[in-house]
C-alpha cells in the first residue's frame, strides 16, 4: 500500500476494484481538515474520467507500473508506436490513453510510457519540446500596428501554433506542452 | 508561466496580467465608492492565526544587536483589520499578499497570494453575501464580461447566485440529515458506509471533508455561483452560532465551477468565547504535531474593549482573476509565482 505522497502523474490506482491511471494531480492544503491530493484519474478499460481525493492520512492501492524510456515512431491507425530504448521492442500504444498529447509527438521524440503488466498505460512528454518551423506566412508591415502580434504557423510534425509575428519559416521553436502554446525560439 | 518572457510574446498572458492589475483597480473602486477605508497592516506578525490545518511561513527577524525575534508571514489580515474594527472604523478592505506553505506551487495555489478581506461592522454574513455578488458583477460589467469561466465550464454571472445552506447540500448530494452527524462517531460509520477509509486519528473535520470533497464540492456553482452556508459549529472557531440553531455557525463559502473562493463570518464578538475557540484550536495545533504560538492577546483584547456585530470575508484575487480571464491555471494569473521563479 502506498500514501498520498506517491502519487504521480502515470501511476495506476486500484479504486473501488478497478484499475485507473492518474492524468492530473495535485496535493492541497485549504484548511478543510488535514492536507489532501485531488487526482484526476483515467479508467483503463473505459477511458471515462474521475475525480478522487485523498486524505493524506489514507493509505492508496498503488499498482506497480514499470516506467520506460521510449521513441515515439509513427501513429498506426488510432494507436501510436513507441520503441523501448533498452530492448528496442516496439509497443503500440491505444490512442484514448494517448489523448490530446497525441498531436505533440513527432518522430524520435524521447518519452517515458508507463507499462502495468506489459501494457502501455500512461505517456509523459516533454514539458516543452523543440519543432521547426515548416510554414509561417511573412509578417505584413503594419501588423503591429494594427494589434496582430501572432500569426499561425505550422510545425515539422503538422501541429499549428499561434506564434510571435517574427518567427521565420526554418527556424527551430520550443512549445509548451501544457499549454499547447509558442513558448521561445529554440 | 507568467515571467516578463512570456508576457512579451504570448499575448494571451499578457492579456491576462492585464486584465488582472484593471480588476485590482476595479475591486478598488467598488470598495471606495461604498464609502470603505482601505486599510494596510502588517504581514509579518507575532501571533498568526490558530487554524489547526494551516501552515505559515516562519520568518526571523534581527535587531542590530542580532538578537532573533520569530515572526510569520500571515495567512490572513483577519486579527488586524478586527483590530482597527475595534477603533470604531465601520467598513475596511484590505488587498494584500498572505502566505501558506505546504501548498502546491500550481494548479489553484501559489504559497504567496493576493487576498482581500472586507468586514462590515454593523453588518451580517448575509450582506456580505450581497457584497461579493455585487462586487463580481461590477467587475464583471467594466470588463465586458458576463461569463466566468474554470476548466471547461462557464458560469453565468448575470443571473442571481445561489445560496444553499451546508444541511441542504448534505440533504441533495448524500440524502442524509446532516444533524445526526454533527458528533465524530455516527460521521465516522457514514463515512465507512460510503466506502471511504478512516484512520483513527481522523479529527471529525477530517471525516466531514472527506465526503464533502468528493461527493458534493465538484458540483457546487456549476451553472452559476453558490453561496454554501452554515457550518458546524465545530468547524467555524471565529463565527458566531446561528440564532435559531446553535449547532451550526454563520459561516459561508463561495463556490464557482468547483473551485472555492472565499471564506466568511458572521464575525464571532464574543471575547471569551473566541479565546476558548482559539486555545481548543491552538491544542488541536499541539496535538497535530504543529508549531505553535500565543493566541494573540491585543486580538482578544480588542474584542473585550467592544466590537459591534460585524460580517467579514476573505476572497482569493488570485482565483477571481482567474475565473475572469479562463486563465488555465493560478501561473497564468500571477506574475512571476513560485513556480515560475524555481523553473527560470
Amino acid at each position: 500500500m502506498a500514501s498520498t505522497s506517491d502519487v504521480r502523474k502515470g501511476v495506476v490506482i486500484k479504486h473501488q476494484n478497478e484499475l485507473y491511471v492518474v492524468v492530473e494531480f495535485q496535493h492541497i492544503n485549504p484548511g478543510k481538515g488535514s492536507a489532501f491530493v485531488r487526482t484526476r484519474m483515467k479508467h483503463l478499460g473505459t477511458g471515462k474520467v474521475i475525480e478522487i481525493t485523498y486524505k493524506t492520512s489514507e493509505t492508496i492501492d498503488i499498482v506497480n507500473v514499470q516506467f520506460q524510456n521510449m521513441q515515439y515512431l509513427y501513429k498506426s491507425g488510432d494507436n501510436y508506436a513507441f520503441m523501448d530504448m533498452n530492448s528496442y521492442e516496439q509497443i503500440e500504444m491505444d490512442g484514448d490513453l494517448v489523448g490530446d498529447e497525441g498531436k505533440y509527438l513527432k518522430e524520435g521524440l524521447g518519452v517515458v510510457v508507463g507499462l502495468y503488466e506489459e501494457r502501455p498505460v500512461s505517456l509523459q512528454i516533454p514539458k516543452k519540446i523543440q519543432y521547426t518551423v515548416v510554414e509561417a506566412p511573412p509578417a505584413v508591415k503594419g501588423d503591429s500596428a494594427s494589434g496582430n502580434v501572432t500569426k499561425e504557423i505550422k510545425l515539422d510534425n503538422g501541429l499549428t501554433i499561434q506564434a510571435p509575428i517574427f518567427i521565420k519559416e526554418g527556424e527551430e521553436v520550443l512549445v509548451n506542452t501544457e499549454t499547447g502554446e509558442y513558448s521561445a525560439r529554440a | 508561466m507568467s515571467n516578463w518572457k512570456d508576457l512579451k510574446d504570448n499575448p494571451r498572458l499578457k492579456n491576462i496580467y492585464e486584465t488582472r492589475l484593471q480588476i485590482l483597480r476595479l475591486i478598488r473602486e467598488f470598495f471606495w465608492s461604498q464609502n470603505f477605508v482601505e486599510a494596510e497592516t502588517p504581514v509579518a506578525v507575532r501571533f498568526p492565526g490558530q487554524e489547526p490545518y494551516l501552515n505559515p511561513v516562519a520568518v526571523d527577524f534581527l535587531d542590530p544587536l542580532k538578537t532573533s525575534y520569530r515572526l510569520y508571514l500571515r495567512t490572513s489580515p483577519e486579527f488586524a483589520l478586527k483590530k482597527l474594527l475595534a477603533t470604531g472604523i465601520e467598513k475596511i478592505f484590505e488587498i494584500g499578499k498572505c502566505f501558506r506553505n505546504e501548498e502546491s506551487f500550481g494548479g489553484t495555489h501559489n504559497t504567496e497570494f493576493t487576498m482581500i478581506e472586507w468586514y462590515r461592522a454593523p453588518g451580517t454574513y448575509k450582506e456580505i453575501m450581497d457584497d461579493t455578488e455585487n462586487l463580481f458583477k461590477y467587475v464583471g460589467e467594466k470588463i465586458g464580461k458576463n461569463k466566468l469561466k474554470y476548466r471547461d465550464q462557464e458560469i453565468d454571472l448575470s443571473g442571481q447566485w445561489e445560496r444553499s445552506s451546508v444541511k441542504e447540500l448534505w440533504q441533495k448530494y448524500i440524502c442524509v440529515n446532516l444533524d445526526d452527524y454533527l458528533e465524530i462517531q455516527p460521521m465516522r460509520k457514514l463515512v465507512l458506509d460510503l466506502g471511504f477509509t478512516v484512520d483513527e486519528k481522523d479529527e471529525y473535520e477530517d471525516l466531514f471533508y472527506k465526503i464533502f470533497l468528493n461527493k458534493i464540492e465538484n458540483n457546487l456553482g456549476k451553472d452559476v455561483p453558490i453561496f454554501v452556508y452554515d457550518y458546524p459549529a465545530s468547524l467555524c472557531s471565529l463565527s458566531r452560532k446561528c440564532e435559531n440553531d446553535e449547532r451550526y455557525a454563520q459561516r459561508f463559502e463561495v463556490y464557482v465551477g468547483g473551485l472555492e473562493l472565499a471564506n466568511a463570518f458572521g464575525e464571532l464578538t464574543d471575547f471569551k468565547l473566541q479565546q476558548e475557540n482559539l486555545q481548543k484550536d491552538k491544542e488541536l495545533r499541539e496535538r497535530l504535531g504543529r508549531p505553535t504560538w500565543a493566541v494573540d492577546p491585543s486580538f482578544i483584547a480588542a474584542l473585550e474593549s467592544g466590537i459591534k456585530p460585524a460580517g467579514g470575508i476573505a476572497l482569493g484575487v488570485d482565483r477571481m482573476v482567474l475565473l475572469f480571464t479562463g486563465a488555465r491555471d493560478i501561473n497564468e494569473v500571477i506574475f512571476q509565482s513560485v513556480a515560475d521563479q524555481l523553473e527560470n
